[in-house]
């Protein structure tokens, strides 16, 4: 690197307070959001880590510069350190450093009057995951407890906190909480997602219409995603189907990320996507999916599941993926039941359950008697099939009017 | 184990005469190290593999019943009998001895061979002393004598399961306070867990109308906690290479008390949970039955639930098992009920054998789910389809086990 003098440094350092307390004075929050962004590795910042490391004394400019010009000196002393820390690749120490910036940021924030500030705050919110997430990284490496990603989560429950008044600050509120989604999400504590998902979808002061476009999607993505946890796929459709139809096409990899879960939402309720979309958007691992629907193959749907086993897992989808398996079975009987009646339409009710024992023998899945009269029973159960089994004769007699309905739309009875 | 057990003896020997603590001030916590010449803080310079004796120095905050705030410091307990002498002194003049802790059956007679810690609510750290915990080999034994009392005849099984949930969660307590994350304290959570698994199968059996028991849920309740906990100190040691034996074991317990709905939630769902198990253990043997286990439940696949049950789970996986046998079996009574043909009624011989269960077990299974049975000119009973009265227990079921396999 460049040698850097002493006073090139010294330059570079009230030039960057100049900046900070001119953004403040004149409640400009895009000029101020770039000072703040440490993990951005941008020329301004990285220049600045530089002139710090020369200028050691510059704890004493910061403090001239507070005097002259009510220079928040409470945000600017830690983000230093925290810069410092960065561009040594201490992420620990650089989180604890931020956290102390972002707490004074957020105490001014509080006191401002006007909203100005929300995309200066919006950068601190974001900062402070990405700068966990790395402290976090670097503690787990070390054999350390990982808990600074727990730590940024609580100050973003106290930002939301300070968002959530009736002032004109409160549209900043959704962004906050997509935010402490990622966290929870990545924390695999999902279940504290339900207080804030409660304030934003309950409280008076929120109308959901007045948030940004970008954090609704995002909003309705996370909570979706949670929908499909707990496979309520109705409303799972729901949200996942806002967050498509807003998120902005161009962004192809949002797309993919939405429709990973839409889809087998979609094929919980009966829908099967066309293959050009699986296709565009590279979702492949979805296509012996769909394929083993469409044919009632159940090898070829325990196949795709072994195959992809870990993806499905990783995502949270594999439990949903495994519950096709009795809409396989009925498009299957389905399948045995047209060809019965194209063979001998006086007997295409009639269903013996060895014919069903054979075609899953050519599946290569062994099953006996009992154990299709068992599926049988839960197709019936569960509305997938009309009609009754006679445990005597060995045969299901199918209703003759729809003895196969549609899910249309809703998902399998439990 | 040994260098705690060094720590501990060389403190009293050098604070005899005295008794060896540290006190809490404000919201701070101070160490006045004058004063306490055995106890002095520990830091961590660097990590090294978990073995026997060591200590992870970084405990998880989400470990349950902690209660000192200390973020680099920690005790090591001193107390070298299953219950501090105060607590025995003090419980004495109270009569508060449990019957296992009774000099001779004297209710206001113990000793240090009979008394047990007990699990405090409302634990103090002001008062706190070293001498109050016990350190990590007496807990060890405290331990396998707990559990050897359940092998007691002369008690109902329900007095001898209270003092053990009891004491036990004591023990985890002070492995708490002393926040010991080794392979020794997972050995040990490891058995208070398999401890809850047998008494989860016991009350469930005995206890009639399994919903109505609050001996049950307050058994699952600690079941769960102590799970979630081993869960934490298994991430932690894999963070520090540990080596973790019986991991996908007791992470196939936690998907087994998944199957049925009633399980209070203490976290996520399933699928949230999988997204972070590592792919090797959910591919272990002990996992891919508990995820075979649960396909079939969720699916309601009476058939092949009951058979793999049947035939692959191991011991303490048929205790947590158990319970939802019949609650699958009447399941089965549903689908048979509303599916199969009026004309010809199910032979009873043939479902007893489906579902794996005493004829007449199935016969008192059908009459709770309001269902007649009936017999036929031959003598063959049977069960007719459709009849209206059926409804599922609204109390729970009785809990029958298998047919040629015990459990508990």
């Amino acid at each position: 690197m460049a040698y850097l003098s002493m006073g090139e440094a010294h330059r570079r350092i009230t030039d960057y307070l100049s900046q900070f307390s001119t953004a403040v004075l004149n409640q400009d929050g895009p000029s101020l959001t770039p000072l703040l962004l440490v993990s951005s590795n941008s020329r301004l910042l990285v220049s600045l880590a530089h002139a710090l490391d020369v200028f050691s004394d510059w704890l004493r400019l910061v403090d001239q510069a507070d005097d002259q010009s009510q220079l928040l000196s409470e945000i600017v002393s830690p983000l230093f350190r925290c810069l410092q820390s960065f561009r040594a690749a201490r992420f620990a120490d650089a989180y604890v450093y931020f956290e102390k910036s972002a707490n004074a940021f957020l105490q001014e924030f509080r006191n401002w009057e006007s909203a100005w500030a929300l995309e200066p705050l919006y950068g601190v919110a974001y900062e402070i995951r990405i700068l966990a997430e790395k402290a976090d990284r670097e503690l787990a490496s070390l054999g350390k407890n990982p808990e600074k990603l727990k730590a940024a989560g609580s100050y973003l429950m106290k930002g939301f906190g300070v968002l959530a008044g009736k002032s004109s600050k409160r549209v900043g509120a959704l962004y906050v909480t997509c935010q402490l989604f990622k966290i929870y999400f990545k924390l695999g504590t999902v279940h504290l997602c339900r207080s804030v998902i409660r304030s934003i979808e309950t409280a008076r002061i929120f109308e959901f219409e007045e948030f940004p476009v970008r954090d609704k999607v995002t909003y309705m993505y996370y909570t979706g995603r949670l929908e499909v946890f707990n496979e309520n796929f109705v409303a799972a459709d729901e949200k996942l189907m806002y967050a498509l139809m807003h998120c902005n096409p161009q962004r192809t990899a949002n797309m993919r990320m939405i429709l990973k879960y839409l889809i087998p939402v979609k094929l919980s309720i009966g829908i099967l996507p066309k293959m050009w979309l699986l296709e565009k958007y590279n979702l492949v691992e979805y296509k012996d999916i769909v394929k083993a629907l469409k044919m009632g193959d159940l090898r070829l749907l325990r196949h795709a599941l072994v195959e992809h086993e870990e993806r499905f897992l990783k995502s949270g989808v594999y439990l949903v993926l495994e519950k096709l398996e009795l809409q396989v079975y009925q498009r299957l009987i389905k399948k045995i039941h047209i060809i019965q009646k194209q063979k001998d339409p006086a007997k295409a009710h009639q269903v013996k359950l060895e014919t069903i024992v054979k075609a899953l023998k050519w599946l290569e899945l062994d099953m006996d008697i009992d154990e299709v009269e068992c599926i049988v029973s839960i197709l019936i159960y569960k509305n997938l099939m009309k009609g009754y089994f006679a445990h005597k004769s060995k045969v299901v007699v199918l209703r003759k009017q729809d003895p196969f309905p549609k899910l249309n739309g809703n998902p399998v009875s439990s | 184990m040994d260098k705690h057990l060094a720590a501990g003896r060389g403190g009293g020997s050098r604070g005899r005469g005295r008794k060896p603590g540290f006190y809490r001030g404000g919201s701070s916590y101070t160490v006045p190290s004058s004063s306490a010449p055995s106890w002095r803080p520990r830091r961590s310079d660097h990590t090294e593999p978990v073995t026997g004796s060591q200590a992870i120095s970084d405990p998880s905050p989400s470990i349950p019943e902690q209660d000192i705030k200390s973020e680099h410091e920690f005790l090591i307990g001193t107390c070298p009998d299953m219950c501090p002498e105060k607590e025995r002194a003090q419980r004495e003049r109270l009569r508060d001895l449990s019957v296992f802790e009774r000099l001779n059956g004297n209710p206001g007679r113990t000793s240090p061979s009979l008394a047990v810690k007990k699990f405090c609510r409302t634990m103090s750290t002001l008062h706190l002393q070293t001498s109050d915990i016990r350190p990590p080999s007496v807990l060890q034994n405290t331990l396998k004598y707990l559990l050897g009392l359940l092998e007691s005849t002369s008690h109902p099984f329900d007095v001898v399961h209270d003092f053990i949930f009891d004491r036990t969660r004591s023990i985890r307590q002070d492995l708490t306070m002393q926040q010991i994350i080794n392979e020794q304290a997972i050995d040990m959570y490891e058995e208070i867990v398999k401890f809850h698994i047998t008494s989860h199968c016991k009350l469930a059996r005995y206890s009639g109308k399994s919903d109505e028991s609050s001996l049950y849920y307050l058994n699952m309740e600690q079941l769960m906690k102590c799970l979630l906990s081993i869960f934490d100190m298994y991430d932690m040691a894999r963070r520090s290479k540990g080596v973790i034996k019986n991991e996908a074991e007791f992470r196939s317990y936690y998907v087994l008390l998944h199957l049925g709905c009633k399980i209070p939630t203490m976290g996520n769902s399933l699928s949230s949970w999988f997204c972070r198990i590592p792919f090797s253990i959910l591919q272990s043997e002990e996992m891919c039955l508990a995820r075979t286990l649960l396909r079939y439940y969720r699916m309601g696949d009476y058939k092949q639930f009951i058979s793999t049950t049947a035939t692959r789970a191991s011991h303490l996986q048929l205790c947590l098992l158990e319970p939802f046998l019949n609650e699958v079996r009447a399941q089965a009574l549903a689908y048979i009920n509303l599916c199969g043909y009026k004309v010809n009624p199910y032979p009873l011989t043939h479902l007893s054998k489906l579902l794996m269960i005493q004829e007449q077990d199935l016969e008192s299974l059908c009459s709770a789910c309001g269902l007649e049975t009936c017999i036929d000119e031959a003598g063959t009973k049977l069960l007719p389809a459709k009849q209206t009265s059926f409804s599922l227990p609204k109390l729970g079921f009785q809990s029958y086990g298998l047919l040629n396999r015990d459990t508990c």
